[in-house]
């Protein structure tokens, strides 16, 4: 495992992540959705719920709000699963379908706290346990980024999409997504680079 | 392997939370303290609890129980035969009511032309509806930019084809264009908008615009074929403007769409 020749990379938080199943499975079980399985629907939830559950989280605040919109997500997927063509990867298209929930939902809800805007810093994050490792986590990094570049990043790492995959969820070109990942990193870079001075010059 | 080649490894690879690196992109992470610090944050997932809550198991067992086979969305192509059999018809319709006019008094260039810029516009749009109907799909253009594109080419074709002539009754003419051109539009959005209906539409506005264009182009093909006018002030404003109030007119339905659907949710919702 690569994560060995990092020993501030804490193997457990990387076994957290919840197993996804192979894309062919999940294709094969929206297919078996789309014809009434009993046990699809509940297979579908359980393998790409917790990726969803993060992409919602990376976007907005309350873990209830992300709960809202997970469950308003699956609702909307049993009542337009019709349009799922068979043989088509069925990722993207769940992700284009949460994606279109989480703008409707910032939009009904006024009350949401979005990151709207990009920061110069990374926030303040509010005290937590003292952790071995001096790298922000995943979600107080991506909070810096703009909505879109935060949408990008979370898709390809977290939901583990490719670039056209991604592409696909955001009805975008696989270009626009290269060159917002691109940016996103470029923007990551420099903000950890600030902190790691402003760090440093607090010891000093 | 230097700082740029290690980002496109981890844009352009398939490479989640999980995934081992290359020995090529470990070697730079040894001896690059940049790299290395985001590498580490982006594959630190957050220790936050992500297992599906008790409201979602009880969300899998309702819709398991309440669970009917559904038939698929025909083919794709048959959705685009859809579309370009009701764009021809609401021409064929206006050319016969209105006549041929136009194509006697252009250049055997000019209808060719003309008419092939249309009929590519129209396949376009079509094309990028029968898309947008599923979610997830792959798509040639953004759809939310896909009408300025189509309008601006196609007012660039029509400005390389006519000329600025005088005219003495711009406004009376061109009102007359309008007053054939956009009921020719509207009868052309209703059909449209059933056939989306069967997708999923997940931005009203531009399937809305989108749709409006099309059927706006219809519009504007018909005065291409009746009108003698070869002005092209008369033909930008007045034939291309059809298409444009059509992209307006079916950008204000799918806002009115989505307000509509908007409130039967909260309604849902709230007691």
């Amino acid at each position: 495992m690569a994560s060995a020749n990092y020993p501030q990379v804490e193997t457990s938080l990387l076994e957290k992540v919840a197993p996804v199943r192979p894309p062919n499975d999940l294709d094969r079980c929206m297919e078996r959705y789309q014809q009434a399985d009993p046990e699809a629907p509940g297979t579908l939830i359980y393998a790409l719920s917790p990726a969803l559950l993060r992409f919602f989280r990376s976007q907005i605040a309350s873990r209830q709000q992300a709960d809202d919109l997970l469950q308003e997500t699956w609702m909307r997927i049993h009542r337009v699963r019709h349009t799922y063509r068979p043989g088509e990867p069925v990722v993207p298209w769940v992700y284009a379908i949460a994606r279109r929930v989480r703008i409707d939902g910032y939009r009904r809800t006024s009350r949401i706290v979005a990151h709207e805007t990009a920061v110069e810093v990374l926030p303040e994050v509010a005290h937590r346990e003292e952790s071995r490792s001096s790298v922000p986590d995943f979600e107080t990094l991506i909070a810096a980024l703009p909505e879109a570049q935060r949408e990008v990043i979370t898709m390809l790492k977290v939901g583990g999409l490719s670039l056209e995959e991604v592409a696909r969820a955001t009805s975008s070109t696989v270009g626009a997504v290269k060159q917002k990942a691109h940016r996103a990193y470029e923007k990551l870079r420099t903000l950890l680079q600030a902190r790691a001075e402003d760090a440093s010059g607090g010891e000093q | 392997m230097n700082c740029h080649d290690l980002e496109r490894i981890f844009i352009q690879g398939d490479l989640s939370v999980t995934s081992p690196l290359p020995p090529e992109a470990d070697q730079h992470l040894m001896t690059c303290s940049r790299c290395r610090e985001l590498v580490q944050a982006l594959r630190m997932p957050g220790d936050e609890e992500t297992r599906p809550s008790a409201a979602l198991s009880q969300l899998a067992k309702d819709l398991a129980s309440d669970l009917t086979p559904v038939r698929p969305l025909a083919p794709a192509g048959l959705y685009l035969l859809a579309f370009s059999g009701i764009f021809a018809s609401i021409v064929a319709f206006g050319v016969y009511r209105g006549g041929t006019l136009a194509l006697s008094a252009m250049s055997a260039v000019q209808s060719v032309s003309i008419l092939c810029a249309l009929a590519a516009c129209g396949l376009l749009l079509a094309g990028s509806l029968v898309h947008q109907m599923v979610p997830g799909s792959r798509h040639r253009f953004r759809p939310v930019f896909l009408p300025a594109i189509v309008i601006v080419s196609l007012s660039l074709v029509v400005t390389v084809l006519f000329n600025f002539r005088h005219e003495r009754h711009f406004w009376q003419s061109g009102l007359a264009c309008l007053r054939m051109g956009l009921p020719l539009a509207l009868l052309a959005f209703v059909p449209f908008w059933l056939v989306l209906r069967r997708g999923a539409i997940l931005s009203p506005r531009a399937t809305g615009a989108a749709a409006g264009l099309l059927a706006g182009l219809a519009g504007t093909s018909v005065l291409e074929i009746h009108c003698p006018n070869l002005s092209l002030s008369h033909i930008l404003v007045w034939h291309v403007g059809v298409s444009v109030l059509g992209a307006l007119g079916g950008l204000a339905a799918g806002a009115i769409s989505e307000t509509m659907v908007r409130q039967r949710d909260h309604r849902r919702v709230t007691p």
